[in-house]
């Protein structure tokens, strides 16, 4: 069945196919199981005020929320989950549900309420794609939602400050990151050696975390700290979002996007997929050498460092000071 | 609590042994006590009988109101008050009683993942069908919440709490869900839990863990329960080893004293008008 399908969703930045939890996870699984999907960025659009994205339209009918998403493609036999036995796919309805409780109020809190991020990379990342009057208000209206929902949930009644729903709501997180890295171990996906909607959803959560350029970044450091996480993400972003595969999802291309990490218009594709890999490794090349500059620098005896050894860890981050 | 209050609060329980007079409190079981509560109160008591920890139900008409965090059930043990599961199981573990500690780092992510389902679908469908669906909530759950109190108290109380529950449901996104699809959310739950617990006894090996409690809870006091439609139990009743598995609990830990007939001791919820 090759119904046209449109999924609108925001753009993409920060080296990810879209910057909007929900909207990679949607796009992931698109990727797993072969779907194919044209893509309506939000940005720039009056969308951004009245739709709800992701949203999926097809044949007149509109889903909206990624597990209804995903459950439409499965009807329509697109299934990464094919294979796996009925306890995996019950494992995978409860690891969702941790993922959901446990990690979205710390992520939302990172993005959303934290002010050092909020200012200088959520709301102008956000504002900077919203047409004219809206840049004021949708990325406020954001921050309140995402902040009463984490009160709302984990605000009970001894914690009565955000200070203190903030220690509990990034314990939490912290513990479910262990709990995922443990049972990720060393595979590389959760079920087995194909992806399927819970490396989806994983992926979905991680990857804006690990990726984004945050000023102030507990979660980030520990998730850095937790290497398997980090390399399935990055496996993830190589082999589904980098590569000009055949049936790749036809990406709108923006001239004004920056970064290396954009997928390519699929013209002249191997030539433009290895010169993309070069300036992959040129940057990642440069960065290393940034990164020594700063150490040195910033090291009181200027003692020589070996360069780090995880090439994970070299997304721009600056050292940040634990908030 | 903040953190540091609560670590200093562990250490102090570390240092003494589970007294005789360990007391739970609930709402009234007969008139008051509403769905989500009353599972969350026996998932508590199954598991402190799991543990083989010896326990009084005492039934207060305002037992919400003396919990510590606002919610039921809440033990009084020595002199700490501990509400909620989840800091019950910590308290305990913290006196050396823990029914995990067999359980390897994979099995204990699998563990809390599915105690997490639990919370995010089933008590949180239990809440929805409750305090959202107009019917229930007129006929049932607001009288049965506001009954202890006088005329223009109950009314005030019972929509302060239904506009508070609304709240929450909108803030994760359950309030545009209809009845059908919080019914299928359910039914989802069940089938995942279904094939977890396969032809096993307990959900990990054979013996009983938090999960098999918390399972127990909200199983039991769904199945026995009545509301105005009878679709909640009949998606459970279409699991035949959920049944058995929640049969077995119920004989193995709560039949003994309920045969003793000492009141507030057994388990089973009353049916709604």
């Amino acid at each position: 069945m090759a119904a046209a399908m449109e999924l609108s969703c925001w753009g993409e930045g920060w080296g990810l196919p879209s910057v909007h939890t929900e909207s990679l996870v949607v796009l992931a699984y698109a990727k797993f199981s072969g779907a194919k999907l044209t893509i309506q960025p939000v940005d720039w659009t009056w969308k951004t005020l009245t739709g709800t994205v992701p949203a999926l339209h097809c044949e007149g009918h509109t889903v909206t929320e990624p597990a209804q998403i995903l459950n439409f493609l499965r009807k329509q036999r697109y299934n990464a989950d094919y294979e796996l036995s009925a306890k995996q796919g019950a494992d995978t309805l409860a690891y969702i549900a941790l993922l959901e409780e446990k990690l979205r109020p710390a992520l939302l809190h990172t993005f959303w309420v934290d002010t050092e991020n909020y200012t200088n990379l959520t709301r102008p990342w956000f504002a900077s794609r919203c047409p004219f009057p809206l840049n004021f208000f949708i990325p406020g209206r954001q921050a309140r939602v995402a902040l009463s929902l984490i009160l709302l949930t984990k605000g009970e009644s001894p914690l009565h400050s955000i200070t203190e729903v903030e220690a509990k709501v990034y314990n939490e997180a912290k513990e479910c990151l262990n709990l995922l890295s443990h049972r990720l171990g060393t595979s590389p996906y959760f079920f087995g050696k194909m992806p399927g909607s819970l490396d989806a959803f994983v992926f979905g959560y991680i990857a804006p975390l690990l990726k984004a350029s945050l000023p102030s970044g507990p979660l980030k450091q520990h998730l850095n700290q937790l290497t398997n996480l980090c390399q399935f993400c990055d496996a993830v972003l190589k082999t589904y979002f980098d590569d000009d595969a055949p049936g790749s999802l036809p990406v709108p291309f923006h001239p004004s996007a920056p970064s290396p990490g954009s997928p390519p218009v699929s013209q002249d594709a191997s030539v433009d997929a290895n010169l993309q890999k070069l300036t992959q490794l040129v940057n990642k090349e440069s960065n290393l050498i940034e990164k020594m500059d700063d150490n040195l620098r910033s090291s009181p005896q200027h003692k020589p460092r070996a360069p780090p050894a995880r090439p994970t860890t070299l997304s721009s981050q600056k050292n940040s000071t634990p908030a | 609590m903040s953190l540091a209050a609560e670590a200093f609060v562990s250490q102090i329980a570390a240092s003494e042994p589970w007294p005789e007079n360990a007391t739970l409190y609930q709402p009234l079981r007969d008139n008051q006590i509403l769905l989500s509560d009353c599972a969350s109160s026996l998932a508590v008591q199954a598991y402190l009988r799991m543990c083989d920890l010896p326990l009084r139900v005492c039934c207060r008409a305002n037992a919400e109101h003396m919990s510590p965090s606002g919610k039921v059930p809440f033990i009084h043990v020595g002199n700490q008050v501990v509400s909620e599961l989840g800091p019950i199981i910590q308290f305990t573990k913290a006196k050396g009683h823990s029914l995990s500690d067999v359980l390897d780092d994979v099995q204990r992510a699998e563990m809390k993942a599915y105690m997490e389902l639990m919370n995010n679908m089933l008590l949180t469908a239990e809440l929805y069908i409750q305090w959202c669906d107009e019917t229930t909530a007129a006929e049932i759950t607001r009288p049965r919440y506001s009954s202890p109190y006088p005329w223009p108290l109950k009314h005030i109380l019972a929509y302060q709490k239904q506009w508070e529950v609304r709240r929450k449901m909108s803030a994760v996104g359950w309030a545009e869900k209809t009845l059908e699809q919080v019914y299928e959310d359910v039914a989802q739950c069940c089938q995942a839990l279904s094939q977890r617990l396969g032809t096993q006894m307990y959900f990990f090996n054979r013996q009983p863990t938090e999960l098999d409690a918390l399972v127990f809870g909200h199983l039991f006091t769904i199945l026995t329960t009545q509301l105005t439609s009878n679709e909640l139990s009949d998606k459970v009743k279409t699991y035949s080893n959920l049944l058995t598995f929640v049969h077995r609990i119920e004989q193995t830990y709560f039949e003994g004293l309920n045969q003793a007939g000492q009141s507030g001791a057994g388990p089973w919820a009353p049916p709604e008008v």
